[in-house]
């Protein structure tokens, strides 16, 4: 069990953060222009080749589950650019496009005279993909014949699905009952296979409202609802739930 | 004491090195370019940012039928602007938007990461990856936006929104009283990202 998977409602925490700048130092700009570019060069997407040397998949999925990876202390410890810069850094190595030494001795290169620059190369092409990608994004919508077990109004159970590596349930969210808002048209895929969490083929998502006294009976506020999109693998009829739980 | 619960004395520069480190590696291995970076950037400078959203809200506010068809079909609602071409691009391909009433306040989440709108909002301020915000808002939505100076009377119903899949959601925020002589350039300038989130309301100038 990951606390990432868990953050919703814990407490203990103290002030929330208000700050509103996107990026707090100059440096975050460029790890957030490095990512976005590998997922917009990843190799599963069906846009034109480039002579880019990247060669293999990186998307939101891939970001998420290095963060879920963390010591929960790192995690809390750790800006979120700081947590990207590591994540990413380690994909460089653990794929083999660099190496750890040689990314440490131009670390401290750049250290030691953080006014040298990087090297002038590459072929615009790249930097075209990078643009087409932004602009046509990567929807998670297929045209797939899928059944819709629930209609608006439904009352449903949620599971509590194995997840190991990475999961888009949330915690606070296992085991607990909601009422169908909206079925959303379509199907969606997620951007990878989760295991046996469950997730990654085309399948109905629906949005669900939760009174929030049945999650946090005694411990939450009045007059409001949270409502979470989720995926139907996540998603039972109550009946299922209770004869699991007779069994 | 144990090196976890410590930072850096040169945190920032030793970042600073490093990111600059690994991105001149990746131009140097042909991955990306040297134009890569402020590319994507550039496209948040000048296309992809809450410049947008104030424009979709401006138009909200200054046609009620617009409105409707906004919080029906987000995304054809968005088509009819004269918008930047990839509306419907990247972290933006399927987007909801919710529109706030006088009986109630939205409040949009994301309890696993930080899912955010791109194309209308461009990138989430920090409050919205803090993991204490993300846990704290699904459990007490008020003590939070009471925090952001945004105190919501108990008669105000809120729903909380937590982006759990592939949708994308932003907040309507009502049009303040005090603007009906002002033209949609001038509302635009009144639209926050905090207001199309729901930790603030948008303000009469």
């Amino acid at each position: 069990m990951k606390l990432q998977h868990y953050l919703g409602g814990l407490e203990g925490l103290g002030p929330v953060s208000t700050e509103t700048r996107v990026f707090v130092e100059t440096w975050e700009t460029r790890i957030f222009g490095i990512h976005t570019a590998m997922m917009a060069l990843s190799s599963q997407l069906p846009l034109p080749p480039t002579p880019s040397k990247f060669t293999t998949v990186w998307t939101w999925a891939d970001l998420r589950k290095g963060a879920e990876s963390l010591n929960p202390f790192d995690y809390f410890k750790f800006r979120y650019y700081e947590k990207w810069l590591g994540g990413i850094s380690g994909y460089f190595i653990d794929n083999g496009y660099i190496t750890a030494d040689e990314l440490d001795a131009l670390t401290e290169e750049y250290y030691s005279d953080p006014s040298k620059s990087v090297p002038a190369a590459g072929d615009a092409a790249i930097d075209n993909r990078v643009v087409q990608y932004l602009v046509e994004g990567d929807s998670p919508k297929r045209d797939t014949n899928v059944s819709f077990d629930f209609a608006v109004g439904d009352l449903v159970s949620i599971k509590n699905v194995p997840s190991i590596e990475h999961t888009r349930l949330p915690g606070f969210l296992r085991n607990k009952s909601g009422t169908v808002e909206t079925v959303y048209d379509g199907a969606y895929v997620y951007l990878c296979d989760t295991g046996t969490d469950g997730v990654g083929a085309a399948m109905p998502v629906y949005c669900i409202r939760f009174e929030p006294e049945d999650l946090w009976p005694g411990n939450t506020e009045k007059n409001f609802s949270l409502y979470a999109d989720l995926y139907s693998h996540y998603v039972e009829a109550p009946a299922a739930a209770s004869a699991k739980q007779a069994a | 004491m144990i090196d976890r619960f410590q930072y850096r004395e040169d945190r920032e520069a030793y970042s600073a090195a490093r990111v600059k480190a690994l991105e001149a590696l990746l131009i140097k291995k042909g991955i990306i370019t040297d134009k890569t970076v402020d590319t994507v950037l550039d496209f948040f400078e000048t296309k992809m940012g809450p410049f947008n959203g104030a424009k979709i809200v401006a138009r909200a506010w200054v046609d009620p039928s617009f409105k409707d068809r906004l919080v029906t079909d987000t995304p054809a609602a968005i088509a009819e602007l004269n918008l930047p071409e990839g509306m419907a691009g990247a972290e933006g391909e399927h987007m909801r938007a919710v529109a706030n009433s006088p009986d109630v306040h939205n409040l949009i989440i994301c309890t696993l990461c930080s899912c955010y709108p791109w194309p209308v909002l461009g990138l989430p301020p920090y409050w919205y990856k803090d993991p204490t915000f993300r846990s704290r808002a699904a459990r007490e939505p008020r003590a939070v936006l009471g925090e952001f100076g945004l105190p919501v009377p108990e008669a105000i119903e809120i729903k909380v929104w937590d982006s759990s899949a592939q949708i994308r959601w932003f907040v309507v925020p009502e049009r303040p009283v005090g603007t009906e002589g002002m033209t949609e350039a001038e509302l635009e300038a009144l639209v926050t990202p905090e207001a199309m989130m729901g930790v603030a309301i948008a303000k009469a100038a």
